[in-house]
């Protein structure tokens, strides 16, 4: 009866807290004699910082402290990387949480200023005087690979920040394409994007002098690994550091620790010794960097649309260096391409560049936007080449579900897939031979239809050797005398559910009502270490530990109901409903409540063959991870692969490039589903900021280094009226190495998406020979296309 | 100021540089209205004020002395929650939270202009409300399925 | 929170508040805060005083000599709502009812505020422009009344001097038939360029351009060819050469509205 509560689409348990106000964001966060926090940033894009006068600054009404990056040196060690890039040969800068000596692109922080108000400080902040001496910039990635480009680390030699070859060998690749019937080649770029969560970073944090304790509600999808890394570079004990994240108002990535904020906050709350408030402006939340690359690639392709070997170089402008692990991006996305289809050769040369442009911050799907991008381009390049239809070509394309695990010449390890499924379902659910039908019809009428295909493949449940980003995770649960339980796991939720999905699954565990379930997340304290949400892992790995924790409780639970019910060999106890009962006789039944009661109060007569406690805490680790290299050198550092189908069906207007999407079809697998509405809610989500970045979501810089981009007018979201309803199909093929089968569908959508609608795109524009070879398919590229193609 | 918040009559100390919003949170205490952007683009601060839908971000404090506001915390009948509410709540029309504010205030103003909207009139009511989390389709069927 | 210190005044009427700007050093005046508000916020906008119109009776419409005098601080939604801009004024109608950013920008943006802050990506000088508006500002030394096109000196520029105020737009009733269209890049965008036509008895009498250059460009109604834009405009959502590019096609479909009934 329990088990009915997984696969159920349960609401979200804490909903009625959100719709009356009473839900916690870290911004909600009030403390007595709380100060106020505003950054000064550097207004140029790559300069040697000459001096900073704050006495005006500090003279002003209300200013409780001005600290700069120079006077910070002593209060704090630099940030700690994240993810280190050099065991793979990648060069690490030291990160301050204040910029020292240089600042190397618009926007990054010099000076803090605390007063009494917000408006005391934004005042003081503009009275900042930063003296800069402009140095040479970059703004582009293969400028920056030149060998006259400025450099943006001397010391460097390069703006390489790091860089690789994973794949086939060169002679692989050779000895592919020579007998090829086609050969094509491209250069693909992808433009600059942030995901833009609707609320931005703050945090408040509180230095108490008595207990010698930090406590910091942060706006962070990691409040284990950010308590680590803060106490290292505060020189204290993790004791005596304290991280609350409360609810987070989407994070899509951005809010991963490595983040310099969360060093300057703690840093001026012990300074100035009263609780110190930083709200992030959205201008600055904007800044992280995302998705901009070059993709130079070749294809050899057989006459019937088969693609025998795929030859990538690509390129990320990374922008400036941080402590995060945008970088991983470059890397993740080389490993992701090609994967879904039956390709034996593929080899990927990828780099990661420096310029004057704000960092990347990791972003959702981590990379595997750019991968996904170009595969998606090649497919329908080669359709185009042989006149085999989209659909047909990734047919004959992709893995056969009997052909798994599959290693990739990459490394990954693909679990499980019917990718052909999802191809069927989108296109059964499309119309696909109606569509084309009514393609054709538009035309005769002047109207111009495109119809566009995107395959999406996302690893997920990342676990990164020496990084606090593992793909393991712990939960807690314990049971009280009450018969209700709590659950407190090391994982994190920004919104998605995963917390009720975990109740979900803890409640048909133990036989209980979901109400009798609480769940605590984000309190570094209360819960057990974890890594956070990330890599949308919450459910692989949070889900089941908590579900080994909870098997372990109702195990007890079984051995002292059977006690109290005078169970005879081989009778099996069964929980559900809240009641524990011998299997098939309904008449012998006892409360769950009574028994939980039972070990605490009866502990020496009816708990006798028990540790009488009903607590339990325990780590799931996936077994399917693989740190030690396979015959290419390669790690498989994945746990899951999900993937989705999409059809994309769109409008252009020719005279002035204008697109509208008018249908979206997605075939999505992520395994077993244990909340159907948060994952539909998921693939939604993520489709719909997939075309809007295929249409807009463009992050500017003009040419020195200023963004141009700096709020909703001038980095264009997609709103309601913007995208069609998005319609869904589902298929499960459950994980063969999670323990309840889900693969994770935090980054759905997202990829297929906009790969579909550059496709549709590209469809409807072929008949005049143009060609959009880079993103996004805003209106002024696509007719700069159309014009082009007619000259 | 002084001003009448979710049917009370409210007096607080607001400093004159105060958005409406700002004073709402800090100074009133009604957390419901979000900030997301300052410059009355996202829509996470939409309130009522005297009976129209009003982006409080784009509003002065001082602006509203002696008006008739309604945040979030107001919006429950009697400790219940109302139709649209748990229209929210059943079609899972909110993840993260962040726009729900927001997009509640545009979804009962339209309610109250048009009584059978089309799925085009509902999507764009919410339209000056951004969310990056449900993709607008679960907000449109809630606001549908309180209006038919 | 604003970061700069300023006077708050609410004045009760067009005389009160003309006589608080003139004697202000560096007044800014509020109608809907659409766009003053945020410029107030960043710091970009740093008055002494700040002149807030919400009680200063100026937001009424009304019925006047084959004209209707729509108030400085009338909302988008006022003029959707008003039986007499819809009947006698169907273009501005349109345009209101096109405004995006939700109803709450509806009722909050105002039709004089959006005159006034001038702006190419904009749908309003171009639109009173093609109604043939006369602007109505009142002064210390009196008032006076001037076409919209003389007060639209450039991009966010007006011929206002200091201590005037725009209290009003006269607009003669609409005759015939229009067209409007209007280009953005989506729900997010500002208007890019805009095109209205105006007929009578099938010809075409108006043709007005909006965001293609700084200040809304008249075109030739019958003007085949298009004219040549001087100084088209460039901003962060589209270069230059798109409008340049998009402005005939947005004219002939303006026209063909127009015209086609």
């Amino acid at each position: 009866m329990g088990r009915r509560l997984v696969g159920d689409p349960v609401v979200k348990h804490d909903g009625d807290e959100y719709l009356t106000g009473r839900a916690t964001f870290a911004g909600d966060v009030v403390l007595p004699g709380m100060t106020h926090a505003v950054l000064v940033r550097s207004t140029v894009a790559h300069a040697r910082i000459l001096g900073i006068d704050a006495s005006a600054a500090r003279a002003m009404p209300g200013v409780v402290a001005v600290l700069t990056g120079d006077e910070a040196i002593p209060l704090v060690e630099p940030v700690p990387s994240s993810v280190d890039p050099t065991p793979i040969g990648g060069h690490l800068a030291e990160i301050r949480c204040l910029a020292v000596d240089r600042v190397r692109h618009v926007g990054e922080p010099v000076a803090a200023v605390v007063a009494e108000t917000q408006g005391d400080a934004l005042a003081a902040a503009l009275a900042v005087r930063v003296d800069l001496e402009p140095l040479p910039l970059v703004l582009d990635a293969d400028e920056a690979m030149a060998a006259d480009a400025p450099l943006l680390y001397p010391e460097w030699g390069t703006n390489r920040i790091v860089g690789g070859e994973m794949g086939s060998s060169a002679e692989e690749v050779d000895a592919a394409f020579a007998p090829a019937d086609h050969v094509l080649e491209g250069v693909l770029r992808s433009h600059r994007g942030n995901a833009a969560p609707m609320e931005t970073r703050t945090h408040v944090a509180s230095w108490d002098e008595t207990t010698g304790r930090l406590t910091m509600w942060a706006t962070t999808q990691n409040p284990h690994p950010l308590r680590s890394t803060l106490a290292s570079a505060l020189r204290l004990s993790e004791a005596q550091v304290h991280v609350i994240a409360p609810k987070i108002g989407g994070s899509f990535g951005l809010k991963m620790f490595g983040n310099r904020e969360d060093f300057i906050v703690p840093v001026l709350a012990r300074l100035v010794g009263r609780p110190v408030r930083w709200h992030e402006e959205r201008a600055a939340a904007l800044l992280p960097g995302a998705r901009e690359q070059v993709q130079r690639w070749r294809a050899a392709f057989a006459a019937d649309g088969r693609l025998l070997a795929l030859d990538v170089h690509a390129r990320s402008d990374h922008g400036a260096v941080s402590a995060g692990h945008g970088w991983g991006m470059g890397l993740v996305g080389a490993q992701t391409t090609g994967t879904g289809y039956a390709l034996e050769v593929c080899r990927v040369a990828w780099d990661v560049v420096a310029t004057n442009k704000a960092p990347w911050g990791g972003t959702k799907p981590y990379g595997k936007d750019g991968a996904t991008l170009l595969a998606e381009h090649v497919m329908d390049r080669i359709a185009e080449t042989t006149g085999v239809d989209p659909a047909e070509v990734r047919r004959r394309n992709f893995l056969q579900p009997d052909a798994f695990p599959h290693l990739h010449t990459t490394g990954l390890e693909l679990d499980s897939g019917d990718y052909e499924g999802t191809l069927d379902l989108a296109l059964g659910r499309a119309g696909y031979p109606e569509l084309q039908a009514e393609r054709e019809r538009a035309r005769a009428e002047g109207r111009r239809l495109g119809i566009g295909l995107g395959f999406e493949l996302t690893p997920e449940s990342a676990d990164v050797p020496g990084a606090l980003v593992s793909g393991f995770d712990t939960a807690t649960v314990r049971m009280s005398p009450s018969g209700q339980a709590i659950v407190l796991t090391g994982v994190t939720s920004p919104g998605t559910g995963n917390d009720t999905a975990i109740v979900q699954l803890v409640a048909a565990e133990l036989g209980i009502a979901l109400a009798d379930v609480e769940i605590v997340q984000g309190d570094s304290d209360r819960c057990p270490y974890g890594f956070g949400n990330i890599s949308s892992r919450s459910i692989v790995t949070g889900g089941s530990a908590a579900v080994l924790a909870a098997r372990d409780i109702a195990a007890k639970l079984r051995t002292v109901a059977g006690a109290m019910l005078h169970a005879e060999e081989g009778e099996e106890i069964v929980l559900g409903g809240g009641m524990a009962e011998i299997a098939g006789d309904g008449d012998r039944h006892v409360p769950i409540a009574v028994v939980a009661g039972a070990v605490f109060s009866l502990g020496y007569i009816l708990a006798l063959d028990i540790e009488p406690n009903l607590e339990s805490t325990r780590t799931f680790r996936p077994p399917n991870i693989r740190h030690t290299p396979d015959h290419r050198g390669n790690l498989q550092v994945y746990t899951t692969y999900p993937f989705s189908m999409h059809v994309s069906l769109v409008e252009v207007d020719d005279e002035t490039g204008v697109v509208t999407t008018l249908r979206h079809v997605i075939a999505h697998d992520c395994g077993t589903v244990v909340n159907p509405a948060f994952v539909d809610g998921q693939v939604r989500g993520g489709a719909v900021m997939g075309i809007g970045s295929a249409l807009g979501e463009e992050f500017a810089y003009d040419d020195r280094g200023v963004p141009r981009s700096v709020g909703f007018k001038t980095y264009l979201l997609a709103r309601a009226s913007d995208v069609p309803p998005i319609e869904l199909e589902r298929q499960v093929t459950p994980s063969p190495s999670t323990l309840i089968g889900a693969k994770g569908a935090g980054e759905a959508g997202f990829g297929g998406a906009q790969a579909a609608v550059m496709n549709a795109v590209n469809d409807a524009l072929r008949d005049l020979g143009a060609r959009l070879d880079a993103t996004p398919a805003s209106a002024p590229n696509v007719l700069a296309a159309i014009l082009d193609a007619r000259r | 100021m002084e001003l009448r918040l979710n049917g009370e009559q409210r007096s607080a100390d607001v400093d004159p540089r105060m958005l409406l919003v700002e004073a709402l949170r800090d100074a009133f205490g009604a957390h419901g209205p979000k900030i997301g952007c300052l410059t009355g683009d996202c829509g996470a601060c939409t309130v009522r004020v005297d009976g129209a839908i009003v982006k409080s971000c784009l509003k002065l404090a001082v602006a509203a002395e002696g008006a008739d506001v309604q945040t979030l915390e107001g919006l429950a009948d009697d400790g219940g929650l109302s139709a649209l509410q748990q229209a929210f709540w059943d079609s899972h029309a909110f993840q993260c939270g962040y726009c729900l504010s927001g997009m509640l205030f545009a979804a009962g103003d339209l309610l109250e202009r048009v009584d059978s909207p089309t799925d085009a009139e509902i999507r764009e009511a919410i339209s000056g409300n951004l969310c990056r989390c449900t993709g607008y389709d679960p907000i449109v069927e809630a606001i549908r399925s309180v209006a038919s | 929170m604003i970061p700069t210190r300023f006077a708050y005044e609410a004045p009760g009427g067009a005389e009160e508040a003309v006589a608080i700007l003139d004697a202000a050093a560096e007044p800014r005046v509020l109608a809907g805060g659409t766009w003053v508000v945020p410029e107030l916020g960043s710091g970009a906008s740093r008055p002494d005083v700040v002149v807030d119109l919400r009680r200063a009776g100026l937001g009424t419409i009304a019925a006047g000599e084959g004209t209707v005098m729509v108030g400085a601080t009338a909302t988008y939604a006022d003029l959707i709502g008003s039986a007499l801009v819809r009947e006698r004024l169907p273009l501005l109608h349109e345009m209101a009812g096109g405004i995006t950013g939700g109803w709450a920008i509806r009722g909050q943006g105002t039709i004089g505020g959006s005159l006034i802050a001038a702006r190419p990506q904009s749908d309003v000088p171009a639109v009173l422009v093609a109604l043939g508006a006369v602007a109505h500002v009142a002064g210390a030394d009196g008032g006076r009344a001037l076409p919209v096109p003389d007060l639209l000196t450039g991009p966010m520029q007006t011929g206002l001097a200091r201590g005037e105020l725009l209290t009003a737009l006269e607009l003669p009733v609409q005759i015939g038939t229009h067209g409007y269209v209007k280009l953005k890049r989506g729900a997010s965008s500002w208007p890019i360029a805009t095109a209205a036509a105006v007929a009578v008895d099938g010809v075409l009498t108006r043709l007005v351009l909006g965001g293609v250059a700084g200040t809304p460009v008249e075109l030739e109604p019958e003007d085949a060819t298009m004219a040549e834009i001087h100084d088209p405009w460039d901003d962060e959502l589209a270069p230059a050469a798109y409008r340049v590019a998009v402005a005939g096609p947005l004219a002939a479909r303006a026209r063909r509205k127009a015209i086609g009934g």
